[in-house]
């Protein structure tokens, strides 16, 4: 598990470098290498670090930590077939843990993030659909389980492809440089962690890395079902790659617009699988 | 920041880390409780590295607080 936990934290922050450097091909710019994010989580490493005089220390401190161990613990319950639920349960709780980050430094910029972080909670009703919609066909929201319905019926991903839909805006939203990416708008800085560098940022580097791993590594097997490693690898960066064409042909949103069109998403989908649990 | 609590918050997350795994691959202890101290330890043992290798023992920084 401890290997599988470093593949994931690196193999994570390369998606992401590899995020932005398709994102800067599509917009005619060299961008950076691929390895960047793994490079910056190296930096922020290597820089000093304290705590700002105007942050609650436990928060500012304490908030790290939760972020790398509740996606530390995501990934234990993906790789062991645990409850989908928990999964989400973990996704809700990164909204808490981007809203902690914000309010903790003082920084007025921190404190923006972290409130658009909370408006911006309407992306999770997405994610409640997609459940709805799978246990529908699976009459169970345990990963192994879940599997083992694709082995027989075939890919959830072609049985309810709208559900699916609804787990790609989810990661949509969580993907950086977004239409939905309001919280790290360029006009709050950095948004809601402006005020956390050094180890701080590093820590917090790891916990995106982590992030965007698990929740590929999710949607893979939740709506294709399970693959060989090598094509796991591939379908993740499948993925990853039409998420940067989103990402780089579309503005980012201004926070009501954000929320406004992710409820609308909601609310198809939403009425989706209410007439799913009609027709079943 | 205290750089020897640092070092130590890394190396007891460090052994416990070690400790329940090679415990788990000997039958001795269950992969939830294994799992627990992975899920707990990792990020103690990442910040106590880092905090022994760079934390400043100085006085805290002020941020900008805007205009």
């Amino acid at each position: 598990m401890i290997a599988e936990l470093l593949f994931a934290v690196f193999f994570g922050l390369l998606l992401l470098g590899i995020h932005r450097k398709v994102i800067a091909r599509i917009q005619r710019r060299p961008g950076p290498p691929v390895w960047q994010e793994i490079l910056h989580m190296l930096k922020f490493s290597f820089k000093t670090t304290w705590v700002p005089a105007t942050a609650s220390t436990a928060l500012f401190c304490g908030v790290v930590l939760v972020a790398i161990g509740i996606w530390t613990a995501a990934l234990v319950v993906v790789l062991s077939g645990g409850s989908l639920l928990v999964i989400f349960a973990i996704y809700m709780l990164h909204k808490i843990v981007e809203h902690g980050f914000g309010l903790s430094s003082g920084s007025p910029y921190g404190k923006f993030g972290g409130v658009r972080s909370v408006i911006s909670a309407a992306s999770e009703i997405p994610l409640f659909v997609s459940v709805a919609a799978i246990a529908i066909f699976t009459q169970s929201l345990m990963i192994t389980d879940i599997i083992a319905y694709q082995e027989i019926n075939g890919p959830l991903l072609i049985t309810v492809p709208l559900a699916a839909l609804a787990m790609y805006v989810v990661l949509l939203s969580k993907m950086p440089f977004g239409p939905f990416s309001i919280v790290e708008s360029k006009e709050l800085v950095s948004g809601y962690k402006t005020e956390h560098f050094g180890v701080w940022r590093a820590g917090l580097e790891v916990c995106n890395g982590l992030k965007t791993y698990v929740l590929l590594l999710t949607f893979i097997l939740v709506f294709i079902g399970n693959l060989p490693f090598w094509l796991v690898i591939l379908a993740m960066v499948i993925i990853l790659i039409t998420l940067s064409f989103v990402c780089a042909l579309s503005p980012m949103l201004s926070p009501y617009d954000s929320v406004t069109v992710q409820t609308l998403i909601a609310g198809l989908m939403v009425a989706y699988v209410a007439l799913l649990g009609v027709m079943s | 920041m205290n750089k020897q609590y640092a070092l130590a918050l890394m190396l007891v997350s460090a052994v416990s880390a070690a400790g329940a795994l090679a415990l788990n691959y000997w039958g001795i202890l269950p992969f939830w409780a294994y799992a627990a101290v992975l899920i707990a330890g990792f990020p103690l043992f990442l910040l106590g590295l880092g905090l022994y290798w760079m934390a400043r023992e100085g006085e805290a920084d002020m941020p900008f607080l805007g205009y």
